[in-house]
């Protein structure tokens, strides 16, 4: 790898590891755990990943990210994810909950709340979500993915990916306005 | 993206925000993961010199060795007098012998072989 994918790389990687961090922060509340994944993250991708062109960079990069993050939830959670996936089969049917959802113009729970509370609000909600609907959620809503790129990177099919993200919004829907 | 609920506008601002005021520490130790991640890459090249001089180091030796092999009876340098010793003298003297005496082992051979003759 000459110096010029470096630079490539490294302005690459600069410019996702501050969201890398906060999700994985999301998934983990540690965030020194969230660090180690981060870095792992980094690691796997630019082992695996930096010959790929720059435009598939980021689904691949949270594709990494998003396996690290399976596998710390799958050391710590094995019997509440069993439980979970039984108690919510997923369904690939539901339609796109962005595409649509209804309510665009409704200023939604997060309007009620101040700066410094709203954002403590939507931390603990995101918190609160299981790991696919986070990830679905955030790939989609903040990463700004669309559902083939989001269904890539957590390695499932669209259909999960809008089931997941479904679920995500009615869930932090619900949790926001309990806490205005 | 395909229209979104307005809050989710929100949400992405203060995830932003979020993102964006991560202290000074953290911010070092993303720098420091990112640089070993990317030092991994240059490492990971210099890795492959050090499996492959030594292959090629092997290769070569072994072709030298073929070489030298294969053209070392052809060369006088190989064959140097050195001086025979009264033992290997009386050793030799001894298997001319044994030559000499061939056709009577062989004749007492065929007499085991054959009690009637």
């Amino acid at each position: 790898m000459d110096k010029a994918q470096v630079r490539t790389l490294d302005e690459f990687l600069k410019s996702i590891e501050r969201r890398a961090l906060r999700m994985s922060e999301l998934a983990t509340a540690n965030r020194d755990e969230a660090l180690d994944l981060v870095q792992d993250a980094m690691f796997g991708f630019v082992r695996h990943y930096a010959s790929k062109p720059p435009a598939d960079w980021a689904p691949l990069f949270y594709r990494v990210l998003d396996s690290r993050l399976n596998d710390w939830h799958r050391r710590r959670h094995v019997r509440g994810r069993w439980l979970a996936a039984w108690m919510h089969p997923a369904d690939d049917d539901e339609p796109d909950a962005i595409a649509q959802a209804p309510d665009v113009n409704d200023p939604g729970p997060l309007a009620r709340l101040a700066g410094g509370e709203a954002a403590q609000a939507l931390d603990a909600a995101l918190a609160k979500l299981p790991l696919r609907q986070r990830q679905a959620f955030l790939l989609r809503v903040w990463e700004g993915f669309d559902v083939a790129a989001t269904a890539s990177a957590m390695r499932c099919s669209e259909g999960s990916v809008k089931t997941h993200l479904s679920r995500a919004l009615a869930a932090l829907r619900r949790e926001l306005e309990d806490h205005a | 993206m395909n229209e979104q609920p307005r809050w989710t506008q929100r949400a992405r601002a203060l995830l932003d925000e979020s993102a964006q005021g991560l202290d000074a520490a953290t911010l070092s130790r993303l720098n420091r993961a990112r640089q070993a991640a990317l030092g991994q890459s240059e490492r990971s090249t210099a890795a492959w010199f050090l499996p492959a001089g030594l292959v090629g180091a092997c290769v070569l030796l072994l072709a030298v060795a073929a070489w030298h092999g294969r053209t070392l009876p052809s060369t006088g340098a190989a064959r140097v007098d050195t001086p025979v010793d009264a033992g290997d003298a009386d050793a030799l003297a001894d298997d001319e012998d044994m030559y000499e005496d061939l056709e009577f082992y062989a004749w007492l051979d065929a007499q085991d072989q054959d009690p009637q003759g």
